[in-house]
């Protein structure tokens, strides 16, 4: 595994960041929650603690009815109607498609099993809606044309009984000679005894047969009405039969029993007041029924526009799938006393508000740790990469500083200041005493044989006096034994200083433009005069080999490499010197049977002072030839090698010259 | 009268050897350890011959500004350098300031006395008057043996007296491969291989500066040199 990769899988730890940001903006959510819910709580409270024993504000009371008088309309008595506060008008049609179907809201009235009615009310806008359900056999309607009042012509008949604005009681009745339209009547009494039945055109209604009975809604505009209300059915069997009279009016005299229980109208204006988008306010009686309501839930257009795309995104991340529940508070309205509840505040709040809130903060949040996760992924790979590339040009230094042959080459510099620098400086350092020690070694011999040539000119001046010299017969043969040592000295000492001066050569050379083959050729015509005792194979190119280059300085390296292979093969062994072409240089390849090449450090043949044979001859070896061979071989741009020769065949030394 | 052989070499011993040689060739010798003495020596009367160390006690080059010094007082005086230093920029250096020759100490004495024998033999056969016999002639070259004077196209040629040997030895069978043996013997010296090219290099540049199409001396590779006319 890469350092890049390393650390780039350490960055996309980072990418803890926005899941915790998630964690904790569910967490958000559920505080939030939390506080909405209590910060609802106290809006519910203090708008039940404004209501509290405002029963005028709840409940509507006829003009100049005192608070006890309103507050008796808490006594419910079982004749009395508490309308619905309705959400909208219904058509006035006779049917019950448009009405809340809530089965508890219908108030419901009954003679014997036979007769029976249900009353449902609403209120809208100040106006009292009133749908009449009545089980009837036998509906029967008026006879047509005939007067309301006639006995004999009449069918069934609801009558509406109410006190008006002044408290006084009234009644009006809605006759009709077939389904349709119907509009009030009530019963005027006149000079002499006589009844007219005149129209009261602010009650209207709709008359509908169904089956098993018939149907009746009506409007009833609230401003007529006081707090007594009731209804009446006669139901007749037949035209002009007895009618069985029942409903929530004195069946004699047509007296109310029970009351209209509405809000005041007040009620929704005053509610109105604390609306809010998305907040919905509700009154309703202790036991129930809405009184009035303010409901905004639905705008939600003005909490600010919609969550961008991103924010649904990320929601789903956080969100449990399905829909958040809206949070409600329920508070009783109690009376001054605070004893009894007369009413009843339920305010919902939708869960947008919270989330919208929610989803602002995560938004953010996300957007900035994701950020900052990309920002430090992005960092982390490119100091990786920035590292790793340190890395392998230092790693790269240090490989080619020591080259094969062992030459150290430089080491680049840095300035870098952290640990990578440290380490590239001491390889530098390193490699710089290495190469100080390197040179040193490859300058000894030089320097010795400079040294030690001044105390062998005493020596073998002295020697040479002292044969000049009377001395005595026994005596001789020392002196020409320390003669002979001296001699050798000075043999190693020209040898030791051969590579010196070799590097001297090179240094002073001149490249001119030379064919090998010419020069090989007669190179190895003159090694079968000087080694008799073997035998030299030659194997050239037909074509002209030719390179920029010193003749000189090749011919010696050629030499060097006969007198190589001619020291390490036997007698009568035949030597290969071949010159082949490769693309870009020349190969000179010189073969010779014999021993293989010692396996400890085939890049040290071609050092200074290195040597691995075991000596037989009194020629002083130095192992310089193979160093020397070396040295042309880089002024011309190419390189030496060595290898065994498949089978035991013996050593190949091979060098490279540049083309 | 006997001839005078100063030498100029700070290392008693090497000193000593040396001029016990000379006097036993017969050569009356003087020694000098640095450059002052040697000079006030010279300012005095002239050695018929100096052989003079590169480095002098404190001087590291001091042989050199002897030489310099030397030359001025007299152009023919043979000045032969012997040190321990062998490079080739010193043997350049040396012979370029008019030194007849440059030798290591790894010389014997024998050939050290060949060489000073050879220089005298000169500076006489200069004061005579020229002699036809001892003259080899190669086409353009000639050599006088006796002067060890080389000459191409009329022209001289200064060579050392090493240089000199070499070209003899070389010129005298034409077409001969001379291997660097032979031409070390013939010159009287024991060098390694990179002296010999070294000096047939700077005899082929002396000889090119009068002719620049001299190549009379061939490298026969693996072999040695040879002249070819």
């Amino acid at each position: 595994m890469s350092l890049r990769l390393k650390l780039l899988l350490l960055g996309l730890l980072t990418l803890v960041l926005p899941w915790a940001g998630c964690r904790y903006a569910r967490e958000m959510e559920s505080a939030l929650r939390e506080g909405e819910q209590t910060s609802l709580e106290s809006v519910a409270e203090t708008l039940a603690t404004s209501l509290e024993g405002r029963v005028d504000l709840l409940y509507r009371a006829p003009p100049g009815a005192d608070a006890a008088a309103a507050a008796a309309l808490l006594k419910a008595g079982p004749y009395d109607l508490r309308p619905e506060a309705l959400a909208a008008a219904p058509l006035v049609d006779g049917y019950s498609e448009d009405w809340p179907r809530d089965p508890s809201a219908w108030a419901w009235y009954e003679k014997d099993a036979a007769h029976r009615f249900g009353v449902l009310t609403g209120v809208y806008e100040r106006v009292l809606y009133l749908l009449l359900d009545v089980r009837d056999a036998h509906p029967v309607f008026d006879a047509p044309g005939a007067s309301p009042l006639d006995a004999r012509a009449s069918g069934d008949r609801v009558w509406l009984g109410f006190q008006d604005a002044d408290g006084s009681e009234r009644q009006v009745f809605i006759a009709a000679s077939g389904p349709g339209a119907v509009t009030a009547r009530y019963v005027e009494a006149g000079e002499y005894g006589q009844q007219h039945a005149q129209l009261e055109p602010r009650i209207r209604g709709v008359w509908q047969l169904q089956p098993g009975g018939y149907r009746l809604e009506l409007r009833v505009p609230l401003s007529m009405l006081g707090t007594g209300f009731g209804v009446l059915v006669d139901d007749r069997d037949a035209r002009g039969a007895t009618p069985v009279s029942y409903g929530s009016l004195h069946p004699d005299d047509l007296r109310t029993i029970g009351h209209l229980v509405v809000a005041a109208p007040e009620l929704t204006a005053y509610l109105a007041q604390f609306s809010q988008p998305g907040l919905k306010l509700a009154v309703t009686t202790p036991a129930g029924r809405v009184l009035a309501r303010v409901d905004a839930l639905k705008r939600l257009a003005e909490l600010g526009p919609a969550p961008p795309l991103i924010a649904r995104l990320y929601r789903r991340f956080v969100d449990q799938p399905g829909k958040a529940p809206p949070i409600e508070s329920q508070l009783p309205i109690y009376d001054r006393e605070h004893v009894q509840a007369i009413g009843e505040l339920e305010v919902t709040q939708t869960a947008d508000r919270w989330l919208r809130l929610r989803d602002r903060a995560l938004t953010r949040m996300l957007n900035f740790t994701l950020a900052t996760s990309a920002v430090v992924v992005i960092a982390m790979f490119a100091f990786a990469a920035w590292l790793a590339l340190r890395l392998s040009r230092l790693r790269q230094a240090s490989e080619s500083a020591l080259t094969r042959t062992g030459l150290i080459a430089s080491f680049p510099d840095t300035d870098a200041r952290d640990e990578l620098g440290a380490v590239a400086r001491s390889f530098s350092s390193l490699l710089g005493r290495l190469n100080e020690y390197t040179g040193y070694l490859r300058t000894l011999a030089g320097k010795l044989s400079h040294e030690i040539r001044t105390p062998l000119t005493i020596v073998r001046s002295s020697l040479e006096n002292l044969e000049a010299e009377e001395v005595p017969a026994s005596a001789r043969a020392y002196l020409e034994r320390a003669r002979q040592g001296s001699e050798r000295l000075n043999a190693i000492l020209l040898a030791m200083g051969a590579a010196t001066r070799v590097e001297e050569a090179i240094g002073a050379a001149e490249r001119s433009r030379i064919d090998l083959v010419p020069l090989v050729e007669s190179a190895v015509a003159a090694y079968r005069g000087a080694f008799p005792e073997r035998r030299f194979a030659a194997e050239l190119p037909a074509e002209p080999v030719s390179l920029e280059g010193a003749a000189d300085l090749i011919v010696q390296m050629l030499d060097k490499l006969i007198e190589n292979a001619v020291d390490f093969s036997p007698p009568g062994a035949t030597i290969t010197v071949r010159l082949r072409l490769a693309p870009d240089s020349a190969v000179l390849e010189v073969e010779n049977p014999g021993p293989p090449l010692p396996s400890e450090a085939p890049g040290q043949l071609f050092e200074s002072l290195w040597q691995s044979r075991s000596g037989g001859d009194n020629r002083p070896h130095f192992g310089l030839g193979l160093y020397i061979v070396r040295l042309i071989a880089e002024f011309h741009g190419g390189e030496a090698s060595a290898a065994n020769l498949p089978e035991g065949g013996g050593a190949q030394f091979s060098v490279r010259l540049a083309r | 009268m006997k001839r005078l052989i100063a030498i100029v070499e700070d290392e008693a011993a090497i000193r000593d050897n040396y001029a016990a040689a000379f006097t036993r060739e017969g050569y009356a010798v003087r020694t000098y350890a640095n450059r002052t003495q040697a000079m006030s020596a010279f300012a005095a009367r002239l050695p018929d011959l100096a052989i003079i160390d590169i480095s002098l006690e404190d001087e590291p080059e001091g042989g050199f500004e002897l030489c310099r010094q030397l030359r001025a007082l007299s152009p023919v005086l043979p000045i032969i350098f012997l040190t321990a230093r062998d490079s080739e920029l010193d043997a350049v250096s040396g012979l370029r300031l008019g030194a007849d020759d440059f030798l290591t100490k790894d010389l014997s004495l024998v050939h050290l006395s060949a060489r000073v024998n050879a220089l005298f033999r000169r500076v006489d056969a200069l004061r005579k008057p020229e002699q036809a016999g001892d003259v080899l002639q190669r086409g353009p070259l000639t050599l006088d043996t006796e002067r060890m004077q080389a000459q191409w196209d009329g022209k001289v040629v200064l060579l050392s007296l090493t240089e000199f040997w070499i070209v003899h030895a070389l010129a005298r069978h034409p077409g001969h491969v001379r291997n660097r043996q032979q031409l070390m013997d013939a010159a009287n010296v024991v060098l390694d291989d990179n002296t010999i090219t070294s000096h047939v290099k700077r005899i082929r540049r002396k000889f090119q500066g009068v002719d620049p199409g001299f190549d009379a001396v061939q490298t026969v590779y693996g072999m040695g040199y040879r002249w070819v006319e």
